[in-house]
């Protein structure tokens, strides 16, 4: 299991992925917006995403978990 | 490393059995442990001259060639002692070093090595410290590279570490204090491969620069980095490749950079620390058949933000071209550095002016090509004017300011968009913003004040660098290559 965290202060601006896609390893879940850039927060494993803990208009702060990918 | 679990063989029969023992009979005849035969695949054929004696000193040393380039190199014995280092394998080292130096030419050192002798005591601890006292003494003069095949712990680790590159085979494991004193001090469990394995040290500590799938491709990365070094070449004219497709239409988009790193060098480099502090590229290869260092900010990687340990990251490459005159191409594409509580307690300030340090301190000739942002502080920081750059280019697409331009009326002009109505203010924050471009940022403003030289298209880019480079009076740092 591989827990996705935010390596950012970002607003979560769109979700890719649901929860149950099979995933692989650099395939991006959710899209950050963070110092005037879009931010792609990518699966560093290929698996299936069984949890996504944000939603578009989020506010994360660095470290706060994204998704889970098993 | 194969650890043998008797349970599991005994279980797969005869035949199985029978296998094994074939097997084992075959690696008894031809021992891959053997340093004579690890450096029978490290270096050409036939190329090899012994500079220390058969002995049990648990090291092998020797002058040999890499594709004709003359090296040095050295390789534990893991058949004595799991190659534990003692006063008269150090010594070969020592020796290995001073013909290195002598002849000015790289050094391989081939590591397979639990630590010190225990049997020696202090001796062996002196000795190991003769050996990195050489390896430092060296570091800047001439190229070293380290390729872990086995353990090397301990005193062991800290002799790749003081290298310039390091190379881990997957067999490879690097760590101070193994699994079990780890586990008696601090209860932790790990196995050795958790611990220093190709995982932790390819992201989580930057240890190590190429990570192979197993030890014939750890040689042959080695012998491929020692011929870059080594044999740096003279630049030749180049063939043009059009980089118009490069950028993505919306310039908050992200994309990956790598397509441009490799369309720039004539055939792929060695990215070193590829996983680690991934949003920014280090990689040698290179450009008209001249070895050439590559710098580059990935906006795929947080939207290619400096932080602390990329700043580190590409402090350490520029000090190690610098110190081998490796000339430095620079592709800026930066927001800025990485706001956080996180980075500011991790030393943001400190390790970020590492990068600083590293650039205006560089004699190297460094090219610098803006392509789209050069934001802040992370403008000053990726080889800017200001630090000394050979020549700045621009792609048209470039923007470079202090911060964003909407951004920075939201601060200059805070009070006459608060003014307005609230309805209003977008627009006047995207007039502000306009207005704000052309009077502090911008492209022509830039070259008005001499910070960017020449705009370049795309499609012409590979030549304008390679001739700045061609032109420029070769120099190397007079600096060793402390690994930051």
């Amino acid at each position: 299991m591989a827990e996705v965290h935010a390596e950012m202060v970002a607003n979560v601006w769109k979700i890719v992925v649901s929860e149950g896609d099979v995933v692989d390893e650099g395939d991006t879940l959710v899209i950050l917006e963070s110092m005037k850039m879009e931010i792609p927060v990518l699966s560093e494993d290929p698996g299936t995403v069984t949890k996504i803990q944000v939603k578009e208009g989020d506010v994360v702060q660095e470290g706060d978990l994204i998704a889970v990918v098993e | 490393m194969t650890v043998l679990d008797s349970g599991t063989t005994a279980d797969r029969g005869t035949t199985a059995a029978r296998e094994t023992a074939a097997a084992t009979a075959e690696a008894a005849a031809i021992d891959s442990r053997d340093p004579l035969v690890r450096l029978g695949h490290l270096l050409d054929e036939g190329s090899i001259r012994r500079i220390s004696p058969e002995d049990r000193s648990g090291v092998l040393a020797v002058t040999g060639r890499v594709d004709g380039v003359p090296v040095v190199a050295f390789c534990s014995d893991a058949r004595i002692q799991g190659g534990a280092m003692g006063a008269e394998g150090c010594e070969h080292i020592v020796h290995a070093y001073d013909v290195a130096v002598r002849e000015r030419v790289p050094v391989i050192g081939v590591w397979h090595c639990g630590g010190a002798r225990l049997a020696e005591g202090v001796e062996s601890l002196h000795a190991v410290g003769r050996v990195f006292a050489a390896m430092t003494k060296a570091s800047g003069v001439v190229p070293q590279i380290s390729v872990v095949v086995g353990p090397a712990a301990g005193g062991a680790a800290y002799g790749p570490a003081l290298t310039d590159i390091v190379i881990l085979a997957d067999s490879g494991r690097i760590f101070v204090t193994g699994p079990d004193v780890v586990r008696s001090v601090t209860g932790e469990q790990i196995d050795m491969a958790a611990l220093g394995g190709p995982e932790p040290h390819s992201k989580r500590s930057g240890v190590v620069h190429v990570v192979t799938k197993d030890e014939p491709e750890a040689l042959l990365r080695a012998r491929q980095l020692a011929g870059l070094l080594g044999h740096q070449g003279r630049m030749r004219e180049v063939d043009e490749v059009d980089f118009s497709d490069v950028l993505p239409d919306n310039p908050r988009r992200a994309y990956d950079v790598h397509p441009l790193v490799k369309g720039l060098l004539d055939e792929p480099g060695v990215e070193l620390q590829p996983k680690w502090a991934p949003n920014i590229v280090t990689t040698l290869g290179r450009l008209g058949g001249r070895t050439v260092g590559v710098i580059a900010n990935n906006p795929m990687r947080l939207g290619g933000c400096l932080d602390s340990a990329s700043a580190e990251k590409a402090s350490r490459f520029v000090r190690m071209c610098d110190a081998f005159g490796v000339p430095l191409i620079v592709l800026v594409d930066v927001p800025g550095y990485l706001p956080g509580v996180g980075q500011e307690h991790d030393g943001v300030v400190r390790r970020g002016a590492k990068l600083l340090h590293a650039f205006a301190e560089a004699s190297v000739p460094r090219v610098t090509l803006i392509t789209r942002k050069a934001y802040g502080g992370a403008y000053i920081a990726m080889n800017s004017r200001s630090l000394g750059a050979t020549r700045v280019f621009a792609w048209p697409t470039m923007e470079v300011a202090v911060m964003g331009a909407v951004a920075a009326v939201r601060i200059i002009k805070r009070r006459e968009i608060a003014a307005v109505p609230e309805e209003e203010r977008a627009a006047l924050e995207a007039r502000l913003a306009e207005e704000h471009e052309k009077a502090a940022g911008g492209l022509q403003r830039a070259i008005d004040l001499g910070v960017v030289d020449e705009v370049i298209e795309p499609a012409k880019t590979r030549g304008a660098i390679a001739r700045v480079l061609a032109q420029a009076t070769p120099a190397r740092g007079a600096h060793g290559n402390i690994p930051l």
